[in-house]
């Protein structure tokens, strides 16, 4: 190994390419560090700005919500912005003030942020003060003994994900413990330039051993593993001497750029090759900045929320580069000024460092949680575009192993296909290839103009497809309402034909049709039954009342003969027992409905639409041939249905007697004209099939038309009394299923939810 | 083009270009270039500066009528690797017309007509090259004597005057010229002469046990090993091309060594060296993926073999190099690399 290693030192002199041979992950870059011109001074004495700026959007996330008045006196550490929405749900942490003041704005501000937008920011004016509040978060000082208790502590102390990314940390901690083995720890720092985290190594190891022995302890992990490049030896001492005794394992890595990449020092450390989409914690390991790890330490041990950081103030432009602790919100320019720049700044300073940083829009955008260092390079000159020469440089030094060259093809092609095809979201973004692309090709930049690209078509493509889908379904709407429209004339004009040819023989009726009798008359006494028990009922009650003589004498005499059918089935059984026993023998029916309807809504779920259509036909089918019997159990199961709903219980036999269009259609033959009833639970049906994205719709429809038809038909004979009787009914009876359908629609939906 | 502005990170580079890049090619080629005029006289020098001329000319007015800004892409120096790799395949004392033709045809047809640097399918030299081989087949095959057959090679002034007029006064122009090992080997092949009279008859004068050719050859691989060192060209395209036409001869020579010329021979005559090492790295007509490049490297390994030995030409390597150049978009997708954190 050492042979090796001093032969790839001797042959990376010439070709500096030859020391990727060190390293586990492909490529890499090796960049002048200038990391010197910062590590070498001391960190310096935090200043006190005119102004401090404290965006309240700060990482990824929601904004929070802000908690004090312009004009209010505030202490360090107070917390100025909380999450309005719940924090486990969506992505916000607060903002607390870095030292003592007034507030004297909220106002919308430039963010250092690659977008240059702005957003809303508290403007608090220090009193020099410097007062604070101890303990603010309210800790004890003891290691948390669940995630939960850690997650809590970090939500509030306003900790975010200090190596650049800014993911909230309490939201990339598990809710179990146990669940992650490996905590490690990203001393790495490989960017050029940045020293903060060299720094705070050399002076705080302490504090980010304990932060991850906290850490680690809250969520169970067995092992701690740290990586720190080679080219910090002060820091390795230090973090080594402080890591003793403890479990702690501080590895030397090699220096090479993106090795603070999470994936590459993942496999850098553990020989865990992350895959693709998935996150560290699928795999076990937490990755956190050792920045982080020094601040939940703050925060558990002392209950200080994050409110100042280590940050490089360095570049080529400075004369006197430096560390500094600095409070959040400090302007860029105020801290470039105390290191003496060279000449004016009259460019564009940059956050981050000079690989994977961004220029900011504007040089008084404030220090942010996330901002590890502020660099001055004067601008200089570019050379120029030069087109691909396939030279393959940039494939050599993707860590990530992707085909730069070709991505770049294709995204000046616009045949974003083929980018993400090449796996360009894999892309970290790193800027390995333009670094080495000796055509200066901004390929980072194609990349991500196709990632945005590629980002939108899909949006497109979804937007597309539900807009065709709600006109596919409109079409077939207007289809079907023609057809049922087409239908009700045609039976009106039969009626007409009907009525003329046998005007007087409606009396006649009760003796011809009696499914339809019967029915009605079991309906009656059942919600007379119904009234009588509940208060719910009372309307019904009220209407039979409301029913004219020459109707209820017909009601009474179809009762009669409903009865008389009942009797001969259930072998003479009092009256009064009648409606129980056929309520006892409709729960048995319900049983099997409700059996079916859950496969079918299990069906449903998955999608499988059509099963579950041909099994609706088929009870459909089914219900048509039942008799007078079958019509007078259904009559009760409505009462029984009332009942239930009058009893508002939300358990299964709720949801088993809750209509779906099995349940329906005997009702439909059973009752009066009830045409229009007919129609309004076809609707009905139609429109949750709609929901549930049938695409047979239209052949449902036309299955149940033929029931519709029938029955007028069949009933179009009655008198108009009677019809007017049963209509009112039954458009009742339509109401109070809307009204169930939404509930069970409602109780699938929790249904729906709970699994996620 | 309008003078860029570095609008997103990284604002760092590494300080290398494509001029740099084309620059230590041509440095590796001196080497080479040296050995060629102690063994074969000043010809080259005349080729090349002939060669260099029509370049600055064709470039200028290929620039112009496409269009694009001259001064950097005259400047890229991909041109003067075009010629260069051009001269080397010319007999030094050809007429100077047919390296004036090849060079405007290799620039214009093998680059600027599809786009220029970057856009070309074809390896322009090569092209260019092939082009001279099917136009002109007597001037292209009567090749140099070596210094070691002549005792003495031509000096400037002379190989410029038969360069130019074709003839030079007082001096017999056939002692000079004749066909090159990798031609005679073929001619007598043809006249039921085995490989191994062949070599032993018209290669036993050498220059400190290897003749000229293999002297050329070597220095190439001088340069071609500084390229590696240096990581001007990949690993893939010298061992991939070298390894299988070793593989190939060895066991060729092995089966029938009457037929089959050895190893060492098949590696150091005709441009072996010059391909492994200079025209297949050309990566603008190169497969790019690291198993694409071995593949690549090792089809026209198999191709040249094939040439030399069956087909028509002496030499196979232009036409070897132009048929996988033709492969090289499927090469390219049939050999992408895995991606971190994907499965095969």
């Amino acid at each position: 190994m050492n042979l090796l290693s001093s032969v790839i030192k001797l042959v990376a002199k010439f070709n500096p390419a030859a020391k990727r041979w060190m390293h586990s992950f492909n490529g890499g870059v090796f960049p002048k560090y200038n990391k010197s011109l910062s590590a070498s001074q001391p960190i310096r004495k935090q200043i006190i700005p005119e102004r401090l700026i404290l965006p309240l959007q700060q990482q990824v996330g929601l904004t929070p919500e802000v908690k004090v008045q312009v004009g209010d006196k505030v202490k360090k550490n107070q917390l100025l912005a909380q999450p309005s929405k719940d924090p486990f749900k969506a992505l916000s942490v607060p903002v607390h003030a870095p030292t003592s003041g007034t507030i004297v704005a909220i106002e919308p501000v430039t963010l250092p942020h690659p977008s240059g937008l702005q957003d809303q920011a508290i403007i608090l004016e220090p009193d020099g003060q410097d007062e604070s509040i101890d303990n603010v978060l309210g800790v004890d000082g003891s290691i948390p003994d669940s995630p939960l208790a850690l997650k809590a502590i970090l939500l509030n102390a306003g900790i975010v994900g200090m190596g650049g990314a800014g993911f909230p940390t309490y939201a990339k901690i598990p809710n179990q413990a146990g669940k992650i083995h490996t905590l490690l720890i990203n001393g790495a720092e490989c960017e050029p330039f940045i020293t903060c985290d060299d720094l705070l190594m050399q002076t705080q190891a302490g504090d980010i051993i304990q932060g991850a022995l906290i850490t680690a302890e809250a969520l169970g992990a067995e092992r701690i593993i740290c990586g720190i490049e080679s080219n910090k030896p002060a820091a390795i001492k230090a973090m080594k001497q402080a890591a003793s005794n403890t479990k702690v394992e501080i590895k030397v890595v090699e220096t090479v750029y993106p090795m603070g990449g999470q994936k590459q020092l993942t496999l850098e450390l553990t020989g865990v090759e992350m895959p693709h989409k998935a996150h560290a914690v699928d795999v076990g390991m937490l990755m956190m900045n050792v920045a982080t790890y020094a601040a939940i330490y703050h925060a558990v041990k002392f209950g200080e929320p994050l409110t100042s950081r280590l940050v490089t103030v360095s570049g080529l432009g400075l004369k006197q580069p430096y560390n500094m602790n600095v409070m959040m919100g400090t302007p860029f320019s105020a801290l470039a000024r105390e290191a003496s720049p060279k000449s004016e700044l009259n460019y564009p300073l940059v956050m981050g460092g000079p690989m994977m940083g961004f220029k900011v829009a504007n040089n008084d955008v404030p220090v942010i949680k996330t901002t590890n260092c502020i660099l001055a390079n004067p601008p200089e000159p570019v050379e120029m575009q030069m087109p691909c020469i396939r030279c393959g440089d940039c494939m050599d030094a993707c860590p990530v192993n992707l085909l730069p060259q070709q991505m770049y093809w294709h995204s000046q092609a616009h045949e974003f296909d083929k980018v993400e095809k090449l796996n360009v979201f894999d892309c970290i973004e790193c800027g390995c290839c333009s670094y080495v692309c000796p055509s200066h090709i901004p390929l980072v930049q194609y990349y991500r103009h196709a990632k945005s690209e590629i980002k939108e078509i899909h949006a497109e493509r979804e937007a597309v497809e539900l807009a065709k889908q709600r006109h596919e379904f409109r079409l077939a709407r207007i289809e079907r309402e023609k057809q049922e429209r087409e239908a009700r004339l045609k039976a009106k004009k039969e009626a007409v034909k009907k009525q003329t040819s046998k005007s007087s023989e409606a009396t006649a009726d009760t003796t011809k049709k009696p499914a339809s009798a019967a029915a009605a008359a079991a309906k009656a006494a059942a919600a007379k039954r119904a009234a009588a028990k509940t208060k719910t009922s009372q309307s019904e009650g009220q209407e039979t009342n409301k029913v004219p003589s020459a109707r209820m004498k017909a009601i009474e005499a179809a009762k009669q003969a409903a009865q008389k059918s009942a009797a001969e089935k259930t072998a003479s059984q009092p009256e009064e027992s009648k409606p129980k026993q056929a309520d006892t023998k409709s729960a048995a029916k319900q049983a099997a409905m409700m059996a079916a309807k859950k496969r079918a809504q299990a069906k449903a779920q998955k999608s499988e639409e059509p099963t579950d259509l041909t099994q609706k036909t088929a009870e459909t089918d089914a219900s048509k041939k039942e008799d007078a019997r079958k019509s007078a159990m259904q009559a009760a199961k409505a009462a029984a249905k009332k009942r239930a709903e009058a009893a508002k219980t939300k358990n299964k036999e709720t949801e088993s007697l809750s209509p779906d269009a099995a349940t329906e259609k005997p009702e439909t033959d059973s009752s009066g004209d009830k045409r229009k009833a007919a129609m309004e639970a076809a609707k009905a049906a139609a429109k949750k099939r709609a929901a549930a994205k049938s695409q047979n719709s239209d052949k449902t429809e036309e299955q149940i038309k033929p029931v519709d038809t029938s029955a007028e038909q069949t009933e179009t004979d009655t008198s108009v009394d009677k019809r007017k009787a049963a209509m009112e009914a039954a458009r009742k009876r339509a109401a109070e299923r809307k009204a169930k359908q939404q509930a069970e629609k409602q109780d699938s939906d929790e249904q729906q939810e709970n699994p996620q | 083009m309008n003078q860029p502005t570095v609008s997103s990170s990284p604002y760092a580079h590494n300080n290398q270009n494509v001029r740099k890049v084309m620059l230590q090619v041509q440095i590796a080629a001196f080497p080479a270039l040296l050995a060629h005029i102690y063994l074969f006289g000043f010809g080259i020098v005349i080729q090349w500066m002939l060669a260099l001329t029509t370049a600055l000319a064709v470039e200028y007015f290929m620039l112009k009528l496409r269009g694009r800004p001259v001064l950097p892409f005259i400047t890229d120096m991909s041109a003067l690797i075009t010629i260069t790799g051009l001269v080397f395949c010319i007999p030094p004392d050809a007429p100077w017309w047919i390296v004036v033709t090849g060079s405007a045809f290799a620039l214009i047809f093998g680059k600027h007509l599809y786009g220029g640097l970057g856009y070309n399918p074809f390896n322009p030299a090569m092209l260019g090259y092939a082009f001279l081989l099917i136009s002109f087949p007597v001037q292209m095959t009567q090749w140099t004597m070596p210094v070691e057959f002549t005792q003495h090679t031509l000096d400037f002034m002379q190989s410029a005057q038969y360069i130019f007029t074709g003839h030079i006064p007082d001096v017999s122009l056939d002692m000079y010229t004749g066909a090159t090992p990798l031609n005679e080997m073929r001619t007598g092949l043809s006249q039921g002469q085995p490989i191994t009279d062949t070599l032993s008859k018209d290669m036993q004068t050498t220059l400190g046990g290897l003749n000229s050719w293999a002297w050329i050859n070597l220095a190439f691989l001088l340069g071609g090993l500084w390229m590696l060192y240096s990581g001007v060209i990949s690993w893939q395209y010298p061992i991939g091309f070298l390894g299988t036409l070793a593989i190939i001869s060895f066991v060729f020579n092995q089966v029938d060594p009457e037929l089959y010329p050895p190893m060492d021979v098949v590696l150091l005559t005709g441009g072996t060296m010059l391909a492994a090492f200079f025209i297949i790295t050309d990566p603008v007509t190169a497969s790019t993926t690291p198993k694409g490049k071995l593949i690549y490297a090792a089809g026209i390994a198999v191709l040249v073999y094939v040439i030399r030995n069956w087909g028509a030409f002496p030499d196979g390597i232009a036409f070897a190099i132009l048929l996988m150049n033709i492969a090289v978009p499927l090469i390219d997708q049939y050999t992408q690399p895995r991606v971190f954190g994907h499965k095969r």
